[in-house]
């Protein structure tokens, strides 16, 4: 069980909020890249951390995240013409350039300064891989540009999607450093998703339906460790990092590509889901590229046009009990992304922890919790960086590991959890 | 043989014997004393057996351990100096007599 007043602290994202504070120090995922997919492009809306902001790249290529609403009488710049070097409001022609300063307001005399005093808040928006990212924080304290690797690595080698989630971030956040459901919920996927089958580590997974679980430090935030038996005087581990707040890598299978997530909170009642999968040291094939897109392994089908899953609450996510009579889909719900959203948006919005049940396998979920809570607390308090901020604690890689039984899981495998670039990633 | 006191919020006092190398949860439960319940069972993970252990014995029983100490942050409504999640006590003969209060939200 949690707490309340600590269930809201770490749910509560909003501006002036311990946790929403804590969030305003990191770069983290605003949009796609393929969003804004050239100068000029229509711009988007967006909602993140509880403020409302449009995403708009100029005529120059200059990317920006401004306010939503117009300083002159709150019109939505989503309606906005982006036109030359700026995007202007239809309703009065008042013109903003991507650091939200308001250029020009036609009613006014040409010799007017007015314009000039007026700016809208707004945040950077840089293209880093796939994605867009932002720092919400405070511009004095901006940290280096993150270093993950799945956004680091060539173009061919790399895809990321996203997904609207309807629930707040933590409880999506909980669902990925939690390897204990994989075998149940996932356990179709297992044996059948062309980006999950035919690894030899699946059998351990299967085969061991009582994990234990081991959590250590690291430098930005966790390496949960899963541990299940393998052959004699052996042990099959599975090692999830979570860098803090938000960012968290699922072990590999084989020589599939590694994947992983941002759960980026939208308000305190919805979330971003982004998935990655990458290869540190090929392309990814056509085939494993187009298995993301049609939404298999980590990835999810979405209405076209929005990053809305086709299955989703308002159609019981498809839900087949058919195939969750004979096993094919565990739950009866189709597709690894779905079958976690769907259990995650069933416990409400914001789960009440103070009613849960926590067992040893939960013992991630206990540390990330108690971590977050420390980190945002001391932020508050006396002003210290959060673990994750700076880029070094980005290097890490999920693994999946054979280990001797005598061996501490971190110290056997502290290298196959560093970023090594060019390496394979250790996997079985 | 061991005996530990559990003392409730109304302050009546509960004398149990306990095994040597049982846990002071699991001898709470055995012996149906109100309001610790141990729901997973001994693992440090719930925070369902929550006590605060009365100051001389404090030394004796040591400190938390730290998922125990995280639990004791995130879990419990009155965190004392005392506190202590009493799956993690061993009952041993120098602990005889230990003497612990059952928070009253837990009964």
């Amino acid at each position: 069980m949690l707490r309340r007043e600590i269930n809201e602290l770490l749910t509560q994202t909003g501006p002036g909020t311990p946790m929403g504070e804590l969030f305003r120090q990191y770069w983290f995922p605003a949009c796609l890249a393929e969003e804004l997919p050239e100068d000029g492009a229509p711009p988007v809306r967006l909602k993140l951390l509880g403020e409302r902001m449009v995403a708009f790249r100029d005529s120059y290529g200059r990317y920006g995240l401004i306010d939503e609403f117009c300083a002159h009488r709150g019109a939505s710049l989503w309606f906005g013409r982006n036109e030359d070097g700026g995007l202007r409001c239809p309703y009065h022609g008042w013109k903003y350039d991507t650091t939200g300063q308001c250029t020009e307001v036609p009613s006014e005399a040409d010799n007017s300064s007015f314009a000039e005093n007026v700016k809208l808040t707004a945040y950077p928006l840089v293209k880093i891989g796939d994605i867009l990212w932002t720092y919400m924080g405070d511009p004095a304290k901006q940290p280096p540009l993150p270093e993950y690797e799945f956004a680091l690595v060539p173009p061919e080698q790399t895809y990321t999607s996203k997904r609207w989630q309807q629930s707040n971030w933590l409880q999506a956040f909980e669902g990925g450093i939690d390897s204990s459901h994989v075998t149940f919920l996932h356990s179709g996927g297992l044996k059948s998703d062309p980006l999950f089958k035919g690894a030899k580590g699946n059998q351990y997974n299967l085969n061991d339906t009582k994990p234990f679980f081991e959590v250590a430090d690291s430098d930005g935030g966790l390496f949960v460790g899963a541990r299940r038996n393998a052959e004699e005087g052996q042990y099959y581990w599975r090692i999830t990092p979570w860098v803090m707040p938000n960012f968290t890598m699922v072990p590999p299978r084989g020589d599939h590509p590694i994947h992983g997530h941002f759960w980026v909170p939208i308000d305190d009642e919805n979330c971003w889901a982004y998935s990655f999968d990458y290869h540190p040291v090929r392309a990814l094939t056509p085939e494993e590229r187009q298995a993301m897109i049609d939404g298999h392994g980590v990835h999810s089908k979405n209405i076209p046009g929005t990053y809305r899953p086709v299955a989703n609450m308002d159609n019981d996510y498809l839900m087949n009990r058919e195939k969750q009579k004979s096993g094919e889909w565990y739950s009866g719900v189709e597709g690894i992304a779905i079958q976690d959203s769907s259990l995650q948006e069933s416990m409400g919005p914001i789960v009440d922890r103070t009613k849960e049940r926590l067992v040893p396998a939960d013992s991630g979920i206990i540390k990330a919790r108690q971590k977050l809570r420390k980190a945002a607390l001391a932020l508050r308090d006396h002003g210290t960086t959060p673990p994750g901020v700076d880029p070094k604690h980005h290097h890490v890689r999920s693994a999946a590991v054979v280990l001797p039984q005598a061996e501490a899981f971190l110290d056997a495998a502290r290298e196959d959890v560093t970023v090594r670039p060019g390496m394979p990633v250790s996997s079985v | 043989m061991p005996k530990v006191i559990y003392v409730s919020a109304s302050g009546a006092e509960q004398a149990v014997d306990a095994l040597d190398g049982e846990s002071v949860m699991a001898t709470a439960v055995k012996n149906g004393v109100p309001g610790i319940i141990g729901e997973c069972g001994g693992n440090a993970s719930c925070a369902t057996c929550h006590v605060w252990v009365r100051d001389e014995f404090l030394s004796l029983v040591g400190e938390p351990g730290e998922m125990e100490d995280d639990l004791l942050d995130l879990g419990v409504g009155d965190r004392r100096a005392g506190s202590r999640l009493s799956c993690q006590i061993t009952c041993t003969p120098e602990l005889d007599g230990l003497t612990v209060d059952v928070p009253p939200e837990q009964a």
